[in-house]
């Protein structure tokens, strides 16, 4: 393992009968799971070139145990994992040798679905798109559409503040929760929000949306919900450069038109794409956009002839749009399908996850190009090309000694890329233990330590996913010292007034 | 008293750092539009951000713009205009509400987090706001989030910066998201709804495929004589339920037709277009019903969040049991309610009914003497109010920034 972590606790591991004994005191049954062979299901998540078997996994099916089990571990300095359905992309879940993996598995129900005030009460381990199809009798939907919608947890998107091609539009899952229960590390049960729009005070629920497991556990979500758009159509367009496929999205952005997705393809993949699913894609074409407008069909009608016309004016070299609803759901069929369809292409891959300004895209690909022949190593790219985050996905073979190194080494060097060009490490996967050696690359240690102290303020003790995002830990007492700078007041040349 | 006006943000350090080492609090203001707000502070200094107004980058392409935090608002909303595009969270001006001259700055605005109507669609001020630099209560600065939409990189620090009212770092450049403003806005008008069948209707629209970007409802009141804003579309005594449609034009005309049909079992709606409709909203987005030159300016007025069905029998019971004027936005979400003077601008009240529907009410608009007994923010559970103290000692544990302004005897 290339990455280090916390250091294991031989007390703790010598303990580990007594713990398991205790722990199946408050989740009775099949809940406590400690043999080497069921917890294997365990250890690794989506990122999984990462393995790790946890000391033991417990699967509570109330907020109660949860509270319960939670209290014990603080109470004996035992480290915890959460765990929601295990896609994380960025390792969030990777188990640790002496630590509790908590999984939140059992939360399946929906509580309450509310269309009067377009909120869904849930349970975290619900997925994604079972909040969409509960409530899909009454024309709502769930906004926010990661890839792995089908399996991810509503709980882990709330950890991850996921991403998906609609959030354009529609916005991450920050913009769509309301309200939620969360168990601190204490086991404390605390509710945040509700129904309302607002919640009163700081904003914790926005604050918690996005912290990878590291400040609690969550028991329940409240979502907002939306009615779905009447109608969706998509147009697929080829170019024989980047740089105006590139150029094309700036104009339909700079022409004030926000799409319902914006997708972008380079060769390779387009090629990886159509050899699996022959969605009909061009194959000359250095650069494809899948461009979906959604809405009433009178505006979606519209939409698709001003951007066919800013298509055509940056020098697109096919036009495609879709007449019905198959033929718009094959055009997203290739770009969908585009991980397994690379999969097939190259035995292993690891797919990266930056954003950058839209403008810095042109520049951005031309830089992983360089990079690709320095590595050699093939990359295929694909673009939430609306919001600029990239995913590049670097092939190499784990069989062949080193590659991975090599991967791992191109993949830091394209997201230090995305902090040059003005961007960010992660636009949706997470940091985990997967970015978070690359985070100095974005911020000073002041930054770092502003944010560890908002960790020591809802888990003091740092039991709570440790290892995760923050490449150096420290203790909260050391946080919180104040450097004093003594002296009178040291400003003499400040206006006063 | 002593004002400090910062130049850039090594000045901002090196004053809150000597206001640590000296253990003297400090006010932070921009134009000081909304120092009415929240309860008097134990400050003996004043920090003065108004001069760091200098708008670092505007993109129109990428959607965002860097401001420092003393930028004037007004000058930002018509840089912006003039690429035709806007916050769509539509923050309001609370100016005529508070009877302040200054709109403010765009620091008070993320400080303060006031959404417009537009909040039940585009999201508030969190919802936009991307990245900032701040100095934090032990003199440094740091930043947080970034430049881009996208971005989970570390915690989302902007969200608790947005509606933090300056109590846990002073904010000296930020990254806002803007968006195009909409070709066309379309109102539709039903009158003489009551509170509930008004709620009804909201809930009807808002449920709707139409993409209804403003729901508000206006009752027949007594109390207001004039309709500020309104022109001609509201005759007196009678009750308005707007709805608001924007986008293209075609589109907006489209959605308007549809929704009208929805809503026969309402009434037959009437509507307004583009720059009457525009003004008719900036009326209630800015809440003109009960601004302080008009009728009820010397009545304090609450600012009530609620789960939007809940919203008409809340205020409908508040109106009645204290005499007092409500006007709704956010489909019902929002309630705006100016009450009768009393010394405890009738507190028991508002949060008794407020928290029976999981709603949370703010003293927007109070004298002094009312805010020095009365909580101006919701008191919250005991186990929020200690994480939240916590999460606010952990960025300034001295309490040197706005100390007292969120909590009543806080300044003691």
């Amino acid at each position: 393992m290339a990455i280090m972590m916390p250091a294991s606790d031989q007390a703790v591991l010598a303990r580990r009968a007594e713990i398991v004994a205790a722990l199946r005191a408050i989740v009775p049954g099949e809940g406590v799971i400690d043999s080497a062979a069921e917890m294997r299901a365990y250890e690794s998540d989506g990122l999984t070139a990462y393995r790790q078997p946890p000391m033991v996994v417990v699967l509570p099916d109330t907020t109660e145990q949860v509270s319960l089990v939670l209290k014990y571990c603080a109470g004996r300095g035992i480290k915890v994992v959460p765990r929601g359905s295990g896609t994380s992309l960025s390792g969030g879940a990777l188990p640790l040798e002496d630590g509790v993996l908590l999984g939140l598995g059992k939360f399946k129900r929906i509580r309450e679905i509310d269309f009067d005030n377009r909120a869904v009460v849930t349970e975290p381990g619900v997925t994604n798109l079972a909040i969409s199809q509960a409530v899909a009798h009454a024309g709502f939907y769930y906004a926010p559409d990661p890839s792995s919608q089908i399996a991810c947890s509503i709980g882990g998107n709330v950890a991850e503040n996921s991403g998906g091609v609609h959030c354009l539009k529609y916005g991450m899952t920050t913009n769509n929760v309301l309200g939620c229960e969360i168990v601190l590390m204490s086991g404390e049960i605390l509710r945040i929000g509700g129904k309302s729009a607002e919640n009163p005070g700081y904003d914790l629920m926005g604050v918690i949306t996005g912290s990878e497991g590291l400040l609690g556990v969550i028991t329940e979500i409240t979502v907002r919900i939306l009615q779905k758009p009447e109608t969706a159509r998509a147009l697929m367009v080829g170019f024989a450069q980047v740089e105006a496929a590139g150029e094309c999205v700036a104009r339909i952005i700079g022409a004030g038109i926000i799409p319902g997705g914006m997708e972008m393809m380079d060769k390779p993949a387009i090629h990886a794409a159509e050899a699996f699913v022959h969605a009909g894609y061009p194959l000359d074409v250095e650069a494809l956009l899948i461009i979906e407008l959604d809405g009433p069909k009178i505006e979606v009608d519209e939409l698709i002839t001003r951007v066919e016309t800013i298509a055509n004016a940056c020098g697109s070299t096919t036009c495609q749009i879709s007449t019905s609803e198959a033929e718009r759901n094959l055009f997203w069929a290739g770009r969908k399908a585009a991980f397994p369809a690379v999969g097939r292409i190259s035995p292993d891959y690891l797919c990266m996850d930056g954003t950058i300004p839209r403008g810095a895209l042109p520049k951005a690909l031309a830089r992983i190009r360089e990079l690709s022949e320095k590595y050699q190593l093939g990359c295929a790219n694909v673009f939430h090309a609306g919001d600029g985050n990239l995913h590049p996905l670097i092939l190499y073979d784990a069989n062949k000694p080193g590659e991975i190194e090599r991967a791992e080494a191109f993949g830091a060097d394209i997201l230090r890329a995305c902090v040059e060009f003005g961007g960010v490490l992660t636009g949706e996967h997470g940091v985990g233990i997967e970015k978070r050696d690359l985070m100095p690359e974005m911020f000073s240690e002041i930054d770092l330590n502003q944010q560890q102290r908002l960790k020591c303020a809802f888990d003091a003790q740092g039991l709570l996913n440790p290892g995760k995002v923050f490449p150096t830990l420290h203790r909260c007492a050391e946080l919180g010292r104040m450097h004093v700078h003594a002296g009178k007041l040291a400003f003499p040349d400040i206006p006063r007034f | 008293m002593d004002t400090l006006k910062v130049r850039d943000a090594k000045d901002v350090e090196e004053v809150v750092r000597a206001a640590i080492a000296n253990e003297q609090p400090l006010e932070i203001i921009g134009h000081g539009s909304k120092r009415g707000i929240g309860h008097a502070m134990a400050t003996n200094a004043v920090l003065d951000v108004s001069a760091l107004n200098a708008i670092t980058a505007y993109e129109p392409n990428e959607l965002i713009v860097t401001l420092q935090a003393g930028a004037p608002l007004a000058d930002v909303l018509s840089l912006i205009d003039a690429k035709n595009q806007q916050f769509a969270f539509e923050p309001m001006n609370t100016a005529l509400l508070l009877g302040t001259p200054a709109l403010g700055t765009i620091g008070g605005m993320i400080a303060a987090g006031l959404a417009g109507p537009r909040r039940i669609r585009a999201g508030g001020a969190r919802d936009h706001l991307l990245g900032a630099h701040a100095v934090s209560g032990f003199g440094d600065s740091f930043k947080t989030g970034g430049k881009v939409v996208k971005n989970v990189t570390g915690y989302d620090l902007c969200k608790l910066l947005a509606g933090s009212w300056g109590t846990l770092s002073v904010m000296t450049e930020v990254t806002l998201k803007v968006m195009p403003k909409p070709e066309a806005e379309r109102t539709l008008l039903l009158r003489g709804l009551d509170d509930a069948a008004a709620n009804k209707a909201m809930t009807a629209a808002l449920g709707s495929p139409f993409d209804v970007s403003g729901a508000a409802h206006l009752p027949n009141s007594a109390f207001r004589t004039k309709t500020e804003g309104l022109g001609d579309i509201a005759s007196q005594g009678e009750a308005l339920t707007v709805l608001r449609l924007e986008g293209i034009t075609a589109s907006a005309a489209h959605r308007a037709g549809s929704l009208r049909e929805l809503l026969a079992p309402f009434g037959t709606a009437t509507l307004v277009e583009d720059s009457a409709s525009a003004a008719l909203w900036a009326t209630i987005r800015d809440v003109l019903p009960f601004a302080a030159d008009g009728a009820l300016g010397a009545w304090p007025v609450w600012r009530i969040v609620c789960p939007p069905a809940s919203g008409a029998a809340l205020g409908t019971l508040l109106a009645r049991e204290t005499g007092g004027d409500v006007i709704y936005d956010w489909g019902g979400g929002l309630i705006w309610a100016a009450l009768p003077p009393k010394s405890d601008a009738h507190a028991p009240s508002v949060r008794q009914r407020a928290n029976a529907v999981g709603g949370h009410a703010t003293l927007i608009r109070a004298a002094e003497d009312v805010r020095r007994t009365v909580d101006v923010f919701q008191p919250q559970a005991p186990g929020i109010a200690a994480l939240s103290e916590r999460v606010r000692a952990g960025f300034d544990p001295k309490t040197i920034l706005n100390r007292g302004r969120l909590t009543r005897g806080d300044a003691a």
